[in-house]
């Protein structure tokens, strides 16, 4: 489903990925732990072609992302991605974020969108909130609104960049449940955060990065209890 | 709510006080001038119905230019901010060189220089007769007009416009790419509409100052109110100190109302305003 293949990247002298070889098939949950500025981030963002990759391969369904042949606008349609800012379109209430994407990138009737749009407010819970403004919402329920203006584009991959980094602590649990629904309902998902407890559970397999390479690839279970990397095993003797 | 009332009751008396102030020195000035000055009041605006045509051809000008330096402006505010360097060098070029230049340069530059180069307006000579709305439209002065001031207006709209788009963070635009957005479609619904939020007021600035610009148009003696007013001396009453100040009347009345609005603009605009 995806496929990461020798992947090199560098901002000027800042060399950030050296060399990622990593595959994620469809309905996994991959989680992307590591210390800040080991690259993980970066990696996301190569997915779905927001950063350009000096040398290797990225595929998604088949579509490559760093050949300028591809379209990548349709690529990205596949390509959710959450950011750990949010990233709303502040100007747009609530129902104007989830459905302006599917209006004008996939043409979707205004009705219909409309409807799908409630039908995901309803999900998370805040249908009322639809003519809200994003700065009227707390931060976990923006963050929600960010996740199903994402599925509003029915996509196939589901890409997360720290989604519960900017949040107050009482507000990650709501986030996460979110994120555990779409994982039991088999969405194929990237993970970059810090939440272990969420990679324990949720997680099908767990990769640490550090300086810039994937240095272990494992079931949470073996990744927890026996990791095989140094690095990894400070990191984790750090956390717990 | 009592607030509102009372706020309005303060800013009531900020602006009677004001204009009251500003009567009096007026007033003092006048009768000061009035010693060695003789005024004629009732013959100078007995010529106010030229003063009138002449607003016509000001404002006709100015709306026309303002749409033309409006959508030429994001056109090169966008080159600017392109991937493609030559077309953000050429769009550089445009816009530095037009903008240190003198407006009345352009204008000559343009009237008598590109016109004989170019004789566009000859294209329209059919119709040169024909007056919309009382104005000229057709004629080869307004149409150079129009070009001289819209062309030099768009280099410093396509400055104001490109602050504003890089005003708006880059994570806006990426949030819209990543949702399949072609670049065009992110900068329609989600870029522009927000940099038009921040660019209000020093948009609305451009906009007095194009209005003001247009009074050098006399130069190519396009008849709009500073040329009107000009006229007037020649009638044989050469009441100047009534016929500009009727004109620097007549200017307030157009930039005034312009300021103002942009004032409301502003803060309407910052209602569904965000917290970064």
């Amino acid at each position: 489903m995806i496929e990461i293949v020798e992947v090199h990247k560098w901002f000027g002298r800042l060399y950030v990925l050296q060399g990622i070889n990593l595959q994620v098939d469809e309905r996994e949950v991959l989680v992307i732990a590591g210390a800040s500025g080991s690259g993980k981030s970066t990696l996301l963002r190569c997915v779905n072609g927001l950063e350009k990759i000096q040398r290797g391969q990225i595929t998604v369904n088949g579509i490559s992302i760093q050949d300028s042949k591809s379209n990548l606008n349709r690529a990205r349609q596949q390509i959710g991605i959450v950011f750990q800012n949010y990233n709303l379109f502040p100007h747009m209430t609530v129902l104007k974020n989830i459905t302006i994407a599917p209006v004008k990138v996939k043409r979707m009737r205004t009705e219909e969108a409309k409807k799908r749009a409630m039908h995901l407010l309803e999900r998370i819970g805040i249908p009322e909130k639809a003519k809200s403004y994003p700065e009227q919402l707390s931060g976990g329920q923006r963050q929600r609104v960010s996740i199903v203006r994402a599925l509003a584009m029915e996509p196939t991959v589901m890409l997360f960049d720290e989604p519960t980094s900017a949040l107050d602590p009482e507000m990650i649990k709501e986030v996460l449940d979110l994120m555990k629904e779409l994982a039991q309902e088999k969405m194929t998902m990237i993970v970059v955060t810090h939440e272990m407890g969420f990679a324990r559970e949720v997680a099908d397999r767990v990769a640490f990065m550090a300086d810039g390479q994937i240095v272990e690839v494992a079931p949470p279970a073996q990744f927890f209890e026996h990791p095989q990397d140094e690095r990894a095993r400070r990191f984790i003797e750090q956390i717990l | 709510m009592p607030g509102l009332f009372s706020r309005y009751l303060k800013y009531g008396w900020r602006f009677f006080s004001a204009t009251a102030l500003l009567v009096l020195i007026l007033w003092l000035v006048y009768i000061s001038l009035e010693q060695t000055y003789i005024f004629h009041w009732n013959q100078a605006l007995r010529s106010l119905h030229n003063y009138n045509q002449g607003l016509k051809i000001t404002l006709s000008i100015s709306l026309i230019s303002m749409f033309v330096s409006l959508g030429l402006g994001i056109i090169i505010a966008m080159g600017r901010l392109s991937r493609w360097t030559i077309v953000r060098d050429l769009s550089g070029v445009f816009v530095h060189s037009l903008r240190n230049l003198p407006f009345i340069v352009v204008v000559l530059l343009f009237y008598f220089g590109l016109r004989q180069a170019f004789p566009i307006d000859r294209l329209f000579s059919p119709w040169r007769r024909v007056e919309i709305w009382g104005v000229p439209i057709f004629d080869g002065r307004f149409i150079w007009g129009v070009l001289a001031l819209s062309i030099f207006e768009a280099s410093f709209i396509a400055e104001i416009f490109r602050g504003g788009i890089q005003a708006i963070h880059k994570e806006q635009g990426e949030a819209a790419r990543s949702l399949g957005m072609s670049y065009f479609q992110s900068m329609r619904y989600v870029i522009l509409p927000q940099a038009f939020r921040v660019i209000i007021p020093p948009l609305t600035n451009e906009l007095v100052a194009l209005v003001k610009e247009s009074s050098l148009l006399f130069i190519i003696s396009l008849e709009e109110l500073t040329q009107t007013a000009r006229l007037q001396y020649s009638t044989g009453r050469p009441f100047v100190f009534e016929y500009y100040t009727i004109l620097a009347a007549y200017y307030l009345m157009l930039t005034i109302p312009l300021s103002i609005l942009s004032h409301f603009l502003e803060r309407r605009l910052a209602v569904g305003d965000r917290n970064r």
